[in-house]
């Protein structure tokens, strides 16, 4: 216990004492921190987006007049497909009203027989990209008129939010290998302007975790103030933009806070992790009997 | 209390530093190591600190054998055994208590101890009054007798000084021998490299002579030259 206190008190000395390779330790750790906390947010945000975007009917089935037995036993096969997330059926009453509607601007075209407007079932998919397969496994089928998709709407959509999902995973891969890389170098620049207090703790005997654990302690406390404050700046720029850019934009700029927390907590840990890895492998070669 | 057997250093590149070497030092000797530079004088003591392996033979200190001591083991080596060196080695943002005091730090002792063992080991060397100073404030003289308190704060049954005197006028180094002379009264055992005549020649105590990593000569009560006619050992 009186060993353990006496370690803190050198990690924290030393921190006070290296302030200026410190706050470079630090800051690497913010700025790479908050580069990859931003990218995940990034890349939450365009998959919200891109999510309420593909809400809605992804394909429309419009029947041939058959027997309301062979329209229900449609619909039945339909919704017991993997990719169908749900089915709607629409009446040709139903039809009528949803004519009315899109025309409602052209009263001469409202004059029509609503029995010879078709029925028609709409399906929704639990993922866009397998409409294709839908689309050929209804077609042939002799009580559907004609089956109706966005579909190039559908392949670009699609392309777009992989695109976009990618690059900003890819950014927080890189910046978080980075941010490793930098933050072990920094913690190594440290420790080797500490060289002759190494030695000397070892001349007097001192065991190598005796040695170890300060700058583990160390690294960790700079690898975790870093990430507080990335996780900061993010959370602070996302309200930001919440309360000054939302309101002129159709595109939605607030991530769900649940992925906040959690992310947030995920960095503090990595950044934490990331100090202790820096400074075991900076100590190492230090080490060497 | 330091036996070696047939010790080898051979360095990478084929450089012999020591050549089949045999010492007996005993419980509270005093021993002087001399020999010009580059005879392995240094290389010996790294030997007995286990900076370094020997490449043949055998090496017990403080009764154990250190060439078959695993790497873990090494920090309770040094802790029976005090070193001082010619550059001093504290640490320069530490008040000399704090550097003296370091050395029980490492070993877990509590504060009250610390705190008296320190100021008993500065009264012994004389810096009594200057445990709050910073090293960079002292003499040269004053640093080294700083490192001597640091190597004997615990109490080690071992010293070993490479060159303690090297970087200091001979007036300073008769005080830093009075330390260490009085460190060897109180039974610990202590072991001096160096090329300081005067000094070797006025404590008159046991001399190994090294050149070319063989030891050439080997007196209880010698000088730092030989002299013709005249062998204790």
């Amino acid at each position: 216990m009186r060993r353990l206190m006496f370690l803190t008190r050198e990690a924290f000395s030393s921190l006070r004492r290296n302030l200026l390779v410190v706050s470079a330790a630090v800051v690497s750790v913010f700025i790479s921190l908050t580069l990859v906390f931003g990218a995940l947010v990034l890349s939450e945000l365009v998959r919200e987006n891109t999510a309420r975007w593909q809400e809605g009917d992804h394909i429309i089935v419009f029947l041939n007049d058959v027997p309301d037995q062979t329209e229900l036993s449609l619909q039945e096969e339909i919704q017991s497909w993997d990719e169908v997330a749900s089915v709607a059926y629409c009446d040709k009453a139903c039809a009528y009203q949803e004519y009315k509607q899109m025309f409602a601007d052209q009263p001469a075209l409202l004059d029509v027989d609503p029995s010879v407007l078709p029925a028609s079932i709409r399906i929704k998919l639990h993922n866009i990209d397998t409409y294709k397969d839908v689309t050929y496994q209804l077609m042939g089928n002799p009580a559907i008129r004609k089956v109706v998709t966005a579909s190039e709407q559908f392949d670009q959509l699609s392309a777009v939010t992989k695109a976009l999902n990618r690059l900003a995973l890819g950014l927080a891969v890189v910046l978080g290998i980075a941010s490793i890389v930098l933050i072990a170098n920094t913690i190594r620049m440290a420790i080797y302007a500490r060289r002759d207090e190494i030695s000397v703790m070892r001349l007097v005997g001192a065991s190598n975790w005796f040695i170890r654990v300060p700058f583990l302690l160390e690294g960790m406390a700079q690898g975790l103030m870093g990430a507080v404050l990335g996780v900061i700046a993010v959370w602070a720029g996302q309200s930001y933009l919440i309360n000054h850019v939302e309101p002129t934009f159709l595109i939605r700029l607030s991530v769900d806070r649940g992925f906040l927390v959690a992310w947030s907590l995920a960095i503090l840990v990595f950044g934490a992790l990331a100090g202790v890895i820096g400074s075991t492998t900076g100590v190492r070669r230090f080490l060497k009997v | 209390m330091i036996l070696l057997e047939g010790v080898t250093k051979v360095y990478e590149g084929g450089t012999v530093a020591l050549r089949d070497i045999d010492l007996d030092v005993k419980k509270g000797e005093f021993l002087f190591v001399v020999g010009p530079s580059g005879s392995g004088k240094s290389t010996l003591i790294s030997l007995l600190l286990r900076e370094q392996r020997a490449t043949r033979g055998k090496i017990w200190v403080a009764g154990k054998d250190i060439t078959k001591m695993p790497g873990w083991k090494v920090p309770h080596l040094r802790r029976s055994v005090g070193t001082v060196f010619q550059d001093y080695k504290l640490l320069p943002n530490r008040t000399v208590s704090e550097n003296v005091g370091f050395a029980l730090e490492v070993l877990g002792r509590p504060h009250s101890i610390v705190t008296r063992q320190v100021q008993q080991v500065l009264e012994l060397v004389g810096l009594q009054t200057k445990g709050d100073r910073y090293p960079r404030q002292l003499s040269g003289g004053e640093q080294q007798r700083v490192s001597v308190a640091r190597a004997f704060v615990n109490r080690p049954p071992i010293l070993l000084a490479d060159e303690p005197t090297g970087n200091l006028d001979p007036a300073t180094s008769v005080g830093i021998m009075r330390v260490l002379d009085r460190v060897n009264r109180t039974g610990t055992t202590v072991v001096m490299a160096t090329h300081d005549h005067a000094i070797v020649d006025a404590m008159r105590r046991r001399v190994v002579q090294l050149d070319r990593g063989k030891i050439i000569r080997d007196e209880t009560r010698g000088t730092y030259e030989s002299v013709n006619g005249r062998n204790d050992a």
